[in-house]
């Protein structure tokens, strides 16, 4: 049993990661959902669909995480809950998780293609190279098994077509497991875009006249 | 200052703060008989309170006039955005549509976005059954409940046209099939959103 204090700070916790989400544009708009750890079978979350700006800390429910369906002490938890849950239940040494839609790391779950660890830092952070769990709709067992299982052994995954979620001892490891991965995307598609044009030096300009030149293989479709 | 001023104001620096603005930006809210929507020969990173203008939807014309016939013709939206953000604009150029590349598009900017041609009937035709839509050589124009729904449909439509365009160089994107992306969309705008847009309404006094 946790007390009162400690329960407070951590609800504080949830309320001011959900804003760093969208002040660091890790989110937009309500989705993306923030869980920490209160004891063995319980845990704080973030709301379903609603402004992290507009929350207080006392809007964050409790979860028991042995049965996610059981909830007390806030407004409706995120319905992704049960992912949360499971990867906490499964992992006892970690007390945060992030679940969120960056833009480079939702680059690679659109494409559904996993990120190599193809520097010593991914390696140690991430554990491994960053797989993607397998599709489903928000919200279902499909898209809550495709994660705990692409999430084994690893701190972070991709979520086909939907986002990442991440993990870590502490709330500020799971940013900083996040925050890598966004930045490693982000190289691997200039590597990549190198690569395939010859060029030296990468822009976003580069990029788009990769993407004019295939534009007329999307307007035949 | 009237709420509907201060709203616009606070969404041009919010669209600038994101690097989603481009030339030719134009946003506004309705109120009643009228809109209040900021002055397309100003950017949006510029904007002052006599930049934001009062006409009544009747009688607006030029760009004003293809908001004025989007809130005619969608008596739920209540704001509109007409930007041009950078990874939109490429894609817009070349003509083709964006394809359902993930959830969030799918929930909040539609099951894909189409590009259409330049002008204001084709533009409003394409929101008819959207949120949003490309125009062919232009930008994007956006809709909402409220200006806070219209400016996350440019951030989450801006984010997809990055996922589209970075993904040329990887592999195509998989795309949600239409009937989940459909599924997600309607729980979106019935559902999940609903509790969060009537505070905003509430807030931006729509309600």
């Amino acid at each position: 049993m946790w007390d009162k204090n400690t329960e407070m700070e951590l609800r504080r916790l949830v309320k001011d990661s959900g804003v760093k989400l969208l002040e660091e544009n890790l989110v937009q708009g309500t989705w993306g959902n923030i869980s920490v750890r209160l004891d063995e079978d319980h845990m704080l979350v973030s709301p379903t669909g609603l402004d992290y700006n507009h929350l207080e800390p006392e809007d964050m429910p409790i979860v028991q995480i042995s049965d996610p369906s059981i909830w007390s002490d806030g407004l409706k938890p995120t319905s992704e809950r049960k992912i949360h849950a499971a990867v906490l239940a499964s992992r006892p040494e970690i007390n945060a998780c992030i679940h969120s839609h960056p833009v480079f790391a939702t680059i690679m779950a659109s494409c559904r293609m996993p990120l190599p660890a193809y520097t010593d830092e991914l390696k140690e952070i991430m554990g491994g190279d960053v797989i993607v769990g397998a599709y489903g709709l928000p919200g279902t067992k499909k898209l809550m098994e495709g994660t705990v299982e692409a999430m084994k052994g690893r701190n972070a995954c991709f979520m086909a077509n939907h986002g990442v979620f991440c993990v870590g001892e502490t709330m500020e490891e799971a940013f900083n497991v996040l925050r890598t991965l966004e930045k490693s995307v982000y190289e691997f598609i200039q590597m990549q875009t190198l690569e395939k044009t010859g060029a030296k030096e990468y822009s976003d300009e580069l990029l788009f006249r990769v993407f004019t030149k295939k534009a007329n293989y999307f307007l035949k479709k | 200052m009237d709420k509907s001023i201060e709203l616009i104001l606070e969404y041009a620096k919010e669209l600038t703060k994101q690097n989603v603005i481009g030339k030719g930006d134009c946003i506004s809210v309705k109120s009643g008989a009228y809109m209040y929507v900021s002055d397309k020969e100003v950017s949006l990173a510029d904007l002052t309170q006599e930049d934001v203008l009062k006409i009544e939807l009747n009688s607006a014309q030029g760009e004003y006039a293809l908001h004025a016939r989007i809130y005619a013709q969608k008596p739920d939206v209540s704001a509109v955005c007409h930007c041009h953000p950078k990874w939109v604009a490429p894609i817009a150029a070349c003509g083709v549509d964006i394809p359902a590349v993930s959830d969030d598009m799918t929930q909040i900017v539609g099951i894909n976005c189409k590009t259409c041609a330049n002008d204001a009937a084709a533009i409003a035709d394409n929101l008819m059954a959207r949120n949003s839509t490309l125009v062919e050589g232009d930008g994007c124009v956006t809709t909402g409940r409220t200006l806070n729904e219209a400016y996350t449909c440019v951030l989450v439509l801006d984010k997809a046209a990055h996922c589209f365009v970075g993904s040329a160089v990887l592999k195509r994107n998989v795309c949600i099939n239409v009937f989940e992306a459909t599924l997600m969309n309607v729980i979106y705008k019935m559902k999940y959103s609903k509790k969060n847009q009537e505070n905003l309404q509430s807030e931006e006094g729509n309600a």
